[in-house]
């Protein structure tokens, strides 16, 4: 436990006290290995919304994202009375994910173990898992804090951090993590760099041969928002403090990017032991790491879904059963600013691209797309 | 490179010795000259064809059978050096205002005595005997290698030696030889140091002033020694002058020194007082950010020792050896699980040494000793309602009789006893303190070590000389304690648990024994040339559990127990030494071979530090090294230096009892962390006067492994790597170039207070060398990124002084 905390006080001392320390990205990092594995992407959880099975062949180069999806595949979760819930293949798009029937929740108490067989034959078995239960997050305290770690000018430097308080069970073994999402609402849905411009029958910019240094932005033909969620993941175990009222965890930073009200839509997950495991892991890989104490960059494979027919077979992800707690809020991004910070408002480079007064067939409004960034459905809770 | 080196190099010849534009004219009658003669020191003898330069050019002239040169100058002032081959130079400053004479005297390189730096088993006194890896350093010596911050330091200057290396800069410990931190045995007049840096690997904890020398053994170990499987770092502190008062210390950017021998009786009673006190807290103030001027950061060392002879058949001594780190951070970190704002931590030795020798005649003396260690740990964070305070504790208790006993010239007998008690407080988390987190205390741990040891230096013959050695080392784990029992068949875990046995106290939980041979043999080929074998088996009772690239200085340390076992090492060495030229040139060419079993490693994401059931955490394996060390010293002479190139190898294989579950890398042997196959040290001295020398140190290694991801997996719409083998790739290789320019007295002037400057820039060339390779996570892909430590030239200037 200390062992982490160790690594960051020495990190500091290095990259400040001693300011020759220094940590620069390799440009051509060339792979040694390279190597595919089934990854399975599985969350049941008491919200409708969020119950969603993935199963994907994991990218053999780590600069690439193109993870193969595994299609066609029988997909269930059975309780432990026995009752079976089949997991249909998303049609269209989204290829290898598999969805319950509509409506369909875990239920905290419950326990949960899922079942996959592919098209050729593989078959996975996942170890039971019990949802345990989550309380209420209590209390949400938003603090203005420069991080002066970061330059003047920087965004991150000047923002709301965001704690949050909460009964821990007396139960022993409850695990935690924490994600968040924000909407973003926006008048731009496109721009076209290099003296582009939108082609409405494409939907996408066509750039000249010959760029140019002109930057068109297009406006949203009707509401939209811009989706973010945490960069990094957040997990907590009440091994040192069963029972007691957690104060001040740091879950959420907001930038001070403008003086708007700022949209958070805040979970609170209770997850299992293997889940908290493997997420610690890969804070350990990613998040950690770049110390002079890192521990060994290890995946940990099979965590609780193995493989029936073929027992040595390594399979990356995670049989996620949690439940979750939810709290949306708004941050006002005009108080408690200390004398001499202002808003590092971001510019939007280019003009406004808008249809001559009269020209039939122009089009200057571009559609809201939806997907995992952007949307056109009003969030949940929106008062504003 | 070379042409940098070339250049730093000229110009420091300038600043040190006048220059003044000279071009040479024609030698003409009309001019004054300059003349003389030029002798052997030694022998008084004309020396024929000594050249005499001019103001850094050769004048062409050179003495004739007799000695004697004459050479026409100009009036004014130059540079003469006279210089013949096998002799160092000799240089002076001539005011030609009419006819000169300059008579010199030249020191033959062979006979001058050696600047000891680094003195090998190929010496001339070393050579006839059997030992085997075994390196002497003085301080001395060290002094004149470039510092990082002008810290002297003993860690990274051993670093300079053949098969010693650490994972990288700023790392905590040692690697000798293919060996794990913990298993290299660290000793200060006899009492062990478990953390041998400060501030968490930056600097070596041992106060330069206090010390004496340093032997190191990488192969060879005599029986004396024992309780680790690699090598023994034994430094001992000097004993205070019984006549003479004397006073030294020194002033630099990092710490501030000073020592004292003071006699109080004399020739009867003596005390040393030594003590370093580190002063960069004041840094943060001035320059760090707002957020971060509250870091403290502080470390000192302390070394007492009381000498006392009564008369010329005893001597008594009382060390004490105190270091501490203290560091505390604010509001930026905290504890994992712990929601904490503020957060302090230090920790230090307290090592107490007491030793009486006795001479019984001129061939049986005796040595008694008692000893102690106590290593303690501090984690807190006292500020909030989520108090932290973790602490833990090593209390190491020896005491060693041993006996120097030589019946005939050909015999030379050292044997003894000792015992060890190991009382281990693992750790104990808000134990008596009022939190909301919570009281986690574990049990205390407790260890004897018994160890009986005979070792004999026979000389066979002239040429061949043998010295054997066995030692008997027997260990037992001690109750109280309660110890977890396991189903058969299956792996330890919180689920596996099938009940528990429960032991009194003084009961014992598990024992240990065996025989440690140990053997070298010298044979010599010719004069100057001997062949040396070695073999030494060691065992390990009490290990170090960390899985960090480099230890914490809060790792936690374990005796061993019913579930781990003691280290086993066997070691095999062979060497060849020559000396050259009247021992100005030594050669030497070792070659190893280290299988080590019951080495540990963990489960992937182990939980060492609070963890009661340790045994579930860990994998056994077995570790092997290998390797070939050559290295080319000149020991005298103007110039003097070392090049050294080594060949090493450190294997590991993990596959624990359970494979299918717990086998690293498959159960196939893999790189250990600090595998850096081909290494090149060079280490220059010049010493053109006596009030100034300069040194480079030149490191060239191959970079280390690290893991290396075979692909990407996605999950919550984030990339992360996959990682399916352990130390697969290497980061790049690593150089750097060190400089130092020592200027004594610069005033020229004897006087008993003495003072001298340091000027060192550690890596001259600003090379950005790798520590380490690490990956980070975004929503699109994955990014490398590479860690260095030092990357830019450390610029130091170091004031020193000596009262006598």
């Amino acid at each position: 436990m200390p062992n982490k905390l160790i690594s960051y006080i020495f990190l500091s001392f290095v990259l400040v006290f001693m300011t020759w320390a220094c940590i620069n990205p390799i440009k051509d990092f060339a792979q040694i290995d390279s190597t595919s594995y089934m990854t399975i992407e599985a969350d049941i959880v008491n919200d409708p919304t969020m119950c969603k099975i993935r199963l994907t062949s994991s990218a053999n180069k780590i600069m690439s994202v193109l993870s193969l999806p595994v299609t066609k595949a029988d997909v269930y979760i059975v309780d432990q009375a026995g009752t079976k819930t089949t997991f249909k293949e998303v049609t269209g798009g989204a290829t290898g994910t598999y969805l319950p029937p509509s409506g369909f929740a875990g239920k905290v108490g419950s326990t949960y173990q899922l079942f996959i067989k592919t098209l050729d034959g593989r078959q996975y078995q996942s170890s039971q898992e019990e949802m345990n239960p989550v309380p209420e997050i209590e209390n949400i305290v938003t603090q203005f804090e420069v991080l002066d770690q970061y330059s003047k000018g920087d965004v991150r430097r000047a923002g709301y951090t965001v704690y949050l308080d909460f009964k821990d069970s007396p139960k022993e073994g409850d695990y935690y993590m924490w994600n968040w999402k924000h909407y973003e609402p926006i008048s731009i849905c496109a721009s076209c760099g290099g003296g582009g411009t939108w082609n409405f029958r494409q939907n996408t910019c066509i750039t000249p041969a010959v760029a140019t240094d002109q930057i068109l932005n297009y406006t949203c033909d009707g509401k939209c928002w811009d989706i973010s969620t945490n960069n990094d993941l957040n997990v907590f175990s009440d091994v040192l403090t069963n029972g007691q009222r957690i104060v001040g965890r740091q879950v959420a930073r907001a930038p001070f990017d403008n003086y708007t009200p700022y949209y958070f839509r805040l979970e609170q997950r209770g997850i299992s032991k293997s889940a908290f495991t493997f997420y610690q892991s890969l804070i350990a890989q990613v998040q950690s790491s770049g110390s002079l104490f890192d521990v060994p960059a290890e995946t940990r494979f099979s965590v609780n879904v193995k493989s029936v027919t073929n027992p040595t077979e390594k399979i990356l992800g995670i049989f996620n059963v949690f439940s979750v707690s939810k709290k949306i809020f708004y941050i006002d991004r005009t108080k408690g600013i200390p004398p001499g910070e202002k808003a590092f408002i971001p510019q939007v480079p280019g003009e406004m691209f808008f249809c001559p007064g009269v020209s039939p067939g122009c089009q200057d409004r571009v559609p809201c797309f939806e997907g995992p960034t952007r949307t056109k459905i009003t969030p949940e809770g929106w008062t504003l | 490179m070379i042409k940098l080196f070339t250049r730093v190099f000229c110009v420091l010849c300038c600043l040190v010795i006048f220059h003044k534009s000279y071009s040479q004219s024609s030698t003409t009658t009309t001019l004054p000259y300059l003349e003389g003669k030029v002798i052997d020191a030694q022998t008084g003898e004309p020396l024929r064809g000594a050249d005499i330069s001019v103001d850094f050019k050769k004048s062409g002239t050179s003495t004739d059978s007799s000695g004697y040169y004459r050479i026409y100058l100009p009036y004014g002032e130059f540079v003469v050096k006279i210089g013949h081959v096998g002799y160092n130079p000799f240089r002076a400053k001539v005011y030609i205002k009419g006819n000169t004479t300059l008579n010199a005297q030249l020191n033959d390189v062979t006979k001058q005595l050696e600047e000891v730096i680094v003195s090998s088993a190929a010496t001339k006194r070393d050579i006839q005997t059997p030992s085997l890896g075994v390196t002497v350093l003085s301080l001395k010596g060290i002094k004149k290698l470039p510092t990082m911050m002008g810290e002297v330091d003993v860690i990274r200057s051993l670093q300079t030696l053949p098969g010693v290396s650490s994972v990288g800069e700023g790392a905590n410990g040692l690697n000798i030889r293919g060996s794990n931190v913990d298993q290299n045995l660290i000793f200060i007049d006899n009492t062990p140091i478990f953390n041998p840096t400060h501030m968490f690997g930056l600097f070596s904890v041992f106060a330069s002033d206090a010390i004496r020398d340093l032997e190191l053994y990488k192969g060879g170990v005599p029986s004396r020694f024992g309780g680790r499987t690699a090598a023994v770092l034994d430094i001992k502190m000097i004993e205070p002058n019984t006549d003479k008062f004397k006073m030294q210390g020194g002033i630099g950017l990092v710490s501030n020194r000073v020592m004292a021998e003071i006699p109080i009786i004399k020739e009867k009673l003596s005390v040393l007082i030594a003590g370093r006190l580190s002063v960069n807290d004041f840094m943060f103030k001035w320059f760090a950010p707002t957020e971060l001027k509250n870091i403290r950061a502080n470390f000192m060392d302390v070394a007492t020792k009381v000498f006392y002879r009564p008369n010329n058949k005893n001597t008594i001594s009382i060390s004490n050896y105190l270091s501490q780190d203290f560091y505390r951070v604010d509001s930026l970190f905290s504890i994992e699980n712990v929601v904490a704002k503020r957060t302090s931590f230090d920790y230090g030795h307290n090592n107490l040494a007491i030793h009486w020798n006795h001479y019984f005649s001129d061939k049986l003396n005796m040595m008694l000793s008692a000893t102690s260690t106590l290593y303690k740990t501090k984690t807190y964070s006292p500020d909030t309602v989520n108090t932290i305070d973790l602490q833990s504790s090593i209390d190491y208790k020896n005491v060693h009789m041993s006996f120097d006993y030589q019946p005939r010239d050909s015999h030379k007998m050292n044997f003894g006893a000792m015992a060890t008690r190991y009382y281990v407080k693992p750790g104990s988390l808000n134990d008596g303190v009022v939190s909301r987190v919570a009281r986690v205390v574990l049990p205390d741990e407790q260890s004897i070590e018994t160890a009986i040891y005979a070792d004999d230096e026979w000389t066979v013959s002239p040429k061949f000389t043998i010295q054997a050695g066995l030692r008997y080392s027997q260990y037992w784990r001690l109750g109280a304690g309660i110890v977890n029992e396991y189903a058969p068949g299956r792996m330890p875990s919180a689920n596996s648990v099938i009940g528990k046995k429960v032991y009194g106290d003084g009961e014992v939980m598990a024992s240990y024994g065996g025989l440690e041979p140990r053997l070298t043999m010298k044979y010599s080929l010719a004069e100057n040339t001997t062949m040396k074998f070695g073999y030494n088996r060691m065992q390990q009772f009490f290990q170090l559990l960390s899985n960090n690239t480099t230890p914490l200085p809060t790792s936690r340390w374990k005796t061993a127990d019913s579930f781990i076992k003691p280290q086993q090492s066997d070691f095999y060495s062979l060497g060849f030494f020559k000396t050259y030229n009247e021992n100005v040139y030594e050669a030497s060419l070792e070659t190893y071979y280290r299988d080590v079993r019951n080495t540990l490693d963990f489960v992937s994401g182990a939980n060492l530090q609070l963890n009661p059931n340790i045994e579930t955490q860990l994998i056994t394996g077995k570790s092997k090294a290998y390797g070939v060390e050559l290295m080319v010293q000149k020991k005298k002479g103007e110039v003097s230096g070392w090049v050294s190139y080594t060949y090493a190898r450190a294997f590991n294989r993990m596959i624990g009892d359970f494979p299918e579950i717990q086998a690293i890398n498959g159960g196939e042997w893999f790189a250990t962390n600090y595998d850096k196959p081909h290494t090149f040290n060079m280490m220059l001295n010049i010493q053109p006067t006596t009030h100034h020398s300069f040194s480079f140190t030149f490191a060239y290694n191959t970079g280390r492994p690290f893991s290396s991801p075979s692909g990407s997996y996605e999950i919550a719409g984030k990339r992360y790597p996959v990682f399916a083998s352990r130390n697969n790739d290497r980061i790049r290789d690593y150089h750097r170039l060190d400089f130092s320019w020592t200027i004594s007295n610069p005033s020229m002037v004897k006087k008993r207070w003495e003072g001298s400057w340091v000027f060192t820039v550690y890596n001259l060339y600003g090379r950005q060398n790798p520590y380490s390779v690490f990956f980070k996570s975004n929503k699109q892909a994955l990014q490398a990124y590479e860690l260095s430590v030092f990357a830019a030239p450390f610029v130091s200037l170091t004031y020193n002084f000596k009262f006598l």
